[in-house]
């Protein structure tokens, strides 16, 4: 286990040191999907925008005892499209980057940071989306905002292990890619991203509390729409995100070897 | 001083099966070697007790039929595979020519692409300022160079290919082919360009199935077959008939 352990970290430290690499590349990734657009890469703000509107106009007036709401679908939404993106494009990571996997020695931690980095591009503008949303529903800086940026740093740095476990996964189960797609549009609707849990029992019980994803929402939200810090979404999530990252360097260390035989 | 050594090199891995829903299906890889099995799974001996020592100056051509081992024995030795018995000793720096399009984007620019080539090999971005023009010189693209790659005829794109591939400052060059590129005058252009990029490396182990270029460019020639040596020879005179190539 230590062994392994060791090897993972060997192959995230030479990958930490191509940051350049990763860098580039994930910047063109993004500059390629919007290239020939007149947009560019504002498109990603504009179907931010729809999705968010969508919902808050099918569902405000069922919901407009509160005048919250809208920001709550906003961070809401905002996350869970994070979430829902890193997950899906993880599975098939490294079927996607075969070609450099077969003809070069890159670690294999480049390939997620450069899907990290990818997706904090493009959250990027959506978080710009949910910004403006959160002034256009009337809702001024406040102090209590900061308690969400340790939120938003737990997410981030969870990131690469969740896109490092999900990768491993797809790469020796490929039917992952179509299973966990599902799963992740399924989930949208047992998680809290458009509705509120407000003590209701049932499946929304459930779905609120064991929910693994409901902590990653609320360590964003609550401090926005609450000004408080969530003391036990965070605890959670940070066990969420140490376990995780736990089994991603298990994986990347026992496993690293193996994946150049499985592209 | 530019060296290799490989003791009782082997490769064996598991053929995967992976997981899936699906039938089982007979869609199993292999790269090579013989394909055994172990209780009841499918092990590939891609290598088997490969043994030899190169020292500067040496170019080994690496000959055998399909499935020999040749590309096997060429990623083990940059590092893309670990073997899986043995012990491999290289003092040098390697570098390797097996795909020259890897990395190459078709919606940036030549130029921008020989930025992103550069990083993918490791180099500096003082190192890719200075390589900058003498590739964009070697590729006779001239403004070409500031348009997108997948605007560039197929001459054109394997000449930015092959400049930026060969702008390397090798220890240790391995090559699976010889590469070539361009119209003919370029091909001209090139084999000099691989013959300085060869006299310029330590060693060069090329995998070639092109008898009569192993026997003009190398100085031996190591024979595999089902993933095992079956002859290093020496090649008489061979480094004096390379220009010729």
């Amino acid at each position: 286990m230590i062994a392994a352990m060791n090897s993972a970290v060997e192959d995230i430290s030479k990958a930490m040191r191509l940051h350049r690499v990763w860098t580039a590349l994930a910047h063109e990734d993004i500059g390629d999907q919007h290239r020939r657009t007149t947009l560019g890469p504002l498109w990603m703000l504009v179907n931010y925008f729809a999705f968010v509107g969508t919902f808050v106009f099918v569902f405000v007036t069922k919901d407009a005892s509160n005048p919250g709401y809208i920001a709550y679908v906003a961070i809401g939404m905002l996350v869970w499209f994070y979430l829902n993106e890193i997950i899906a494009m993880s599975v098939s990571l490294f079927q996607r980057e075969a070609s450099f996997i077969q003809g070069t020695t890159l670690p294999l931690f480049v390939y997620v940071m450069r899907l990290t980095m990818q997706c904090i591009i493009r959250a990027g503008y959506s978080m710009a989306g949910c910004v403006l949303i959160l002034f256009l529903a009337g809702y001024g800086f406040a102090m209590g905002w900061l308690f969400s940026l340790p939120g938003l740093l737990l997410i981030i740095v969870a990131t690469p292990a969740l896109i490092t476990v999900f990768a491993f996964v797809g790469v020796f189960f490929p039917d992952s890619e179509f299973i966990v797609g599902n799963l992740m549009r399924v989930g949208m609707f047992f998680t809290p991203v458009f509705w509120a849990y407000n003590g209701q029992g049932g499946i929304q019980k459930y779905a609120y509390h064991w929910n693994p994803f409901t902590y990653l929402l609320e360590i964003v939200r609550e401090p926005i729409i609450k000004s408080s810090f969530p003391a036990h979404a965070f605890a959670v999530s940070s066990c969420i995100c140490l376990c995780t990252w736990m089994i991603a360097l298990l994986l990347l260390g026992e496993f690293r070897r193996r994946v150049v035989f499985l592209t | 001083m530019t060296s290799i050594k490989l003791e009782n090199v082997s490769l064996i891995y598991r053929l995967f099966e992976k997981l899936t829903l699906s039938a089982p299906d007979k869609r199993k890889g292999a790269l090579g070697g013989n394909i055994g099995r172990s209780g009841r799974t499918q092990i590939v001996q891609a290598l088997d007790n490969v043994s030899f020592e190169l020292k500067a100056g040496d170019r080994l051509g690496l000959v055998g039929p399909n499935g020999a081992g040749k590309t096997t024995l060429l990623k083990v030795l940059y590092g893309i595979y670990q073997p899986s018995g043995g012990a491999i000793f290289i003092k040098g720096k390697v570098d390797a020519l097996f795909n020259i399009n890897i990395g190459f984007r078709p919606e940036a620019t030549g130029r921008r692409n020989i930025v992103l080539r550069g990083l993918i090999s490791g180099w500096t971005e003082a190192e890719i300022e200075r390589k900058m023009e003498e590739i964009i010189e070697f590729s006779e693209l001239g403004d070409f160079i500031d348009v997108p790659f997948k605007a560039y005829s197929q001459g054109m794109a394997a000449r930015l290919a092959f400049s930026t591939a060969t702008a390397l400052d090798p220890e240790i060059l391995l090559m699976d082919e010889w590469i070539g590129a361009g119209d003919a005058s370029f091909q001209d252009k090139a084999k000099r360009r691989m013959d300085e990029l060869a006299e310029k490396a330590g060693i060069i182990v090329l995998a070639s199935h092109d008898a009569a270029l192993i026997d003009s460019f190398c100085t031996r020639k190591l024979t595999l077959r089902n993933g095992r040596v079956e002859s290093l020879t020496e090649i008489p005179e061979a480094a004096s008939s390379s220009s010729e190539l």
